[in-house]
């Protein structure tokens, strides 16, 4: 091994180890810590550096081009830490000045339902810029899984769980006696008809709650409501406190991308499911609701770089398992063949 | 630690039984019986691995419950490739792994059934664990061939066997890959869910540092080849440390806060 190719191997090993141990101090810093961390000016200079040295080995190493398996594995990472730089707040400044594409990196987006936005904001500096179009929400739901569960506890601290289903009975022992769920409600409403309450289930909107009863030794039986977004809610000097819960299976934006009035396109975007449109991927991020109504949050990132990114992991895969699976594989059959034709010959 | 008074439980305490039992008997020489009852400890925990899949109605790999159990199913058949076609010995090793992950599972994690909540509800889910998992089992053998490399009797020492250097190279040969796969099937589906493909997770940041460390041994080996086994060996076994933090540490301590906390 010459000098040249010394030098490049030892830099790519103290390259390698100074990337895991910066990763190791990363993990201690916190996600949004370490962002900032590994996309400040030094760091950037390490990418640089990490990229150069990645290509200086592809020079320096003939035996790469001679095994395409390698090859692979190192233009693949060359690819990724090229595309990664490429879709960074400072590769989009780069294309900007360079080349005038002009695009947001990444942003946040918060729509109304039945109305449109296109602006995008910036949660590190609170400024915002427009899209080149506009995105309106249709209707933005949360589904969830059934049925819910109803949580109590005693004042000693016990916990039990019901599936929040009619019928469900929970036995707490002599001293607390039973709790039975008597009615489930999507949208709880309640009238006074005569001189009684009547809880009824009013179809459209959305008050989930559960009518529980309650048997104890010695009290009259009782009867609650349980509502699942006033957790907590109930008398002080009940033995049980209880709680209904359901678990969100999923958010979905109902959205549509209007440019010069027209609907160019539209997708029912929901977590794992995003919407790709004019060189911007939009996520559901969050939701939430206020006077003027419910609305969501989308997360919109713009998707420079990302072929490239995408390019090298197809790569490295390939490349990695072709080197140490596909030619292990290959050589142990080629052997194998080898084995049988000396054994026909020895046979004959 | 609690006892799990359940027919899971049950499953798992048969299965951690029959691999200590097939462990004992290997270490006393009785290879066939130690064999049958290393299959009869996989069998039982392939049933336990059915049975949570039918009561949780989804892949069980959810959390660490599910990730333990899958680690204490998948270990025979690892045992078996490693023996039938890479010539790998330290089968009786391959029993106490089975056991020692199966403990946890039996007596530390929660096992309550949880529905998925969105971000797991993708068909990269699977993959992308039960990937890791295999990678991480390739890779605690790699580390147990690599330990004893250092110890006085070598468990390659057998003439069938490979030598514990080298095992441990071919083990990491068949890991690596998988380790690969898992962390680009992961990237992807962070974007996917969450936006990025990269989000500096802690959980993400100690994979790809593990990541890095077998590549290191690569490189490493490349350029010394068997020339120094000893550090070649303690690559291998500082990779697993870095997996280990990063399966357990990362989700336990509250240290590392971050996206995978769903995990625990």
């Amino acid at each position: 091994m010459n000098r040249f190719k010394r030098i490049v191997l030892w830099a790519a090993l103290v390259a390698l180890m100074l990337l895991a141990l910066l990763s190791i101090y990363g993990a201690f810093l916190g996600a949004e810590r370490a962002q900032a961390f590994f996309t400040s000016l030094p760091l950037a200079f390490y990418w640089f550096a990490l990229t150069a040295l990645l290509m200086a080995g592809i020079v320096a190493f003939r035996r790469l081009g001679r095994v395409p398996s390698l090859l692979l594995m190192h233009i693949g990472c060359i690819l990724v830490l090229l595309g990664a730089m490429w879709g960074s707040n400072g590769g989009h400044a780069i294309a900007r000045k360079l080349f005038g594409i002009d695009k947001i990196p990444q942003g946040q987006m918060g729509i109304l339902e039945q109305t449109q936005e296109n602006r995008v904001v910036f949660t590190d500096s609170n400024s915002n810029r427009e899209l080149p179009f506009f995105v309106r929400l249709k209707d933005f739901r949360m589904e969830y899984y059934r049925p819910g569960s109803l949580l109590v506890q005693s004042r000693s601290g016990q916990n039990w769980r019901l599936r929040a289903e009619a019928g469900q009975t929970l036995s707490l022992g002599d001293e607390l006696g039973t709790v039975t769920i008597r009615r489930v409600f999507e949208n709880f409403r309640i009238d006074i008809k005569g001189d009684n309450p009547v809880a009824y289930d009013e179809p459209g909107g959305s008050n989930p709650a559960l009518e529980v009863s309650s048997e104890r030794p010695g009290a009259a039986p009782g009867k609650r409501y349980v509502f699942e977004r006033m957790p907590g809610h109930g008398n002080p000097n009940d033995p049980l406190s209880m709680n209904y819960s359901r678990m969100v299976r999923d958010y979905v934006s109902e959205l549509e991308v209007v440019k010069n009035g027209q609907v160019v396109a539209a997708k029912d975007i929901e977590v794992n499911h995003p919407l790709h449109y004019g060189g911007y991927h939009f996520f559901q991020h969050s939701y939430g609701e206020d006077k003027l109504g419910e609305y969501t949050v989308l997360m919109v990132v713009s998707d420079s770089g990302l072929s490239l990114v995408y390019g090298g992991y197809m790569m490295l895969v390939a490349g990695v398992f072709w080197h140490f699976w596909g030619r292990r594989a290959r050589a142990a059959v080629q052997s194998r063949r080898t084995m049988t034709r000396d054994l026909v010959g020895q046979h004959e | 630690m609690a006892v799990k008074y359940t027919v899971q439980g049950l499953l798992i305490y048969i299965t951690i039984a029959a691999y200590v039992l097939a462990f004992v008997t290997m270490i006393a020489g009785r290879r066939k019986a130690g064999q049958a009852l290393f299959v009869t400890g996989f069998l039982t925990a392939t049933v336990s691995f059915i049975y949570r899949w039918y009561d949780v109605r989804h892949v069980p790999l959810q959390n660490l419950f599910e990730v333990f159990l899958f680690l204490g199913m998948a270990c025979y058949p690892i045992s078996w490739v490693c023996r039938r076609v890479l010539r790998i010995g330290g089968q009786w090793a391959d029993t106490l792994i089975g056991a020692i992950v199966l403990f946890p599972a039996g007596f530390v994690f929660n096992a309550e059934p949880m529905p998925l909540p969105p971000a797991l509800q993708s068909w990269l889910f699977a993959p992308h664990v039960a990937v890791y998992m295999l990678a991480y089992i390739f890779m605690a053998k790699a580390a147990f061939q690599a330990a004893g490399e250092f110890a006085a009797r070598k468990p390659g020492a057998e003439p069938a066997w490979l030598p514990p250097e080298q095992a441990t190279y071919e083990l990491v040969v068949i890991g690596f890959p998988l380790l690969t796969l898992g962390l680009v099937l992961g990237s992807w589906w962070g974007k996917l869910a969450w936006g990025n493909y990269w989000g500096w997770d802690p959980k993400e940041l100690w994979s790809l540092a593990s990541w890095l460390v077998y590549l290191g041994y690569f490189h490493w080996r490349y350029m010394f080849g068997r020339k120094h086994p000893h550090i070649n060996s303690f690559w291998a076994i500082l990779g697993m440390i870095a997996i280990i933090i990063t399966l357990l540490w990362v989700n336990l301590s509250r240290l590392f806060p971050g996206l995978h906390s769903y995990a625990t």
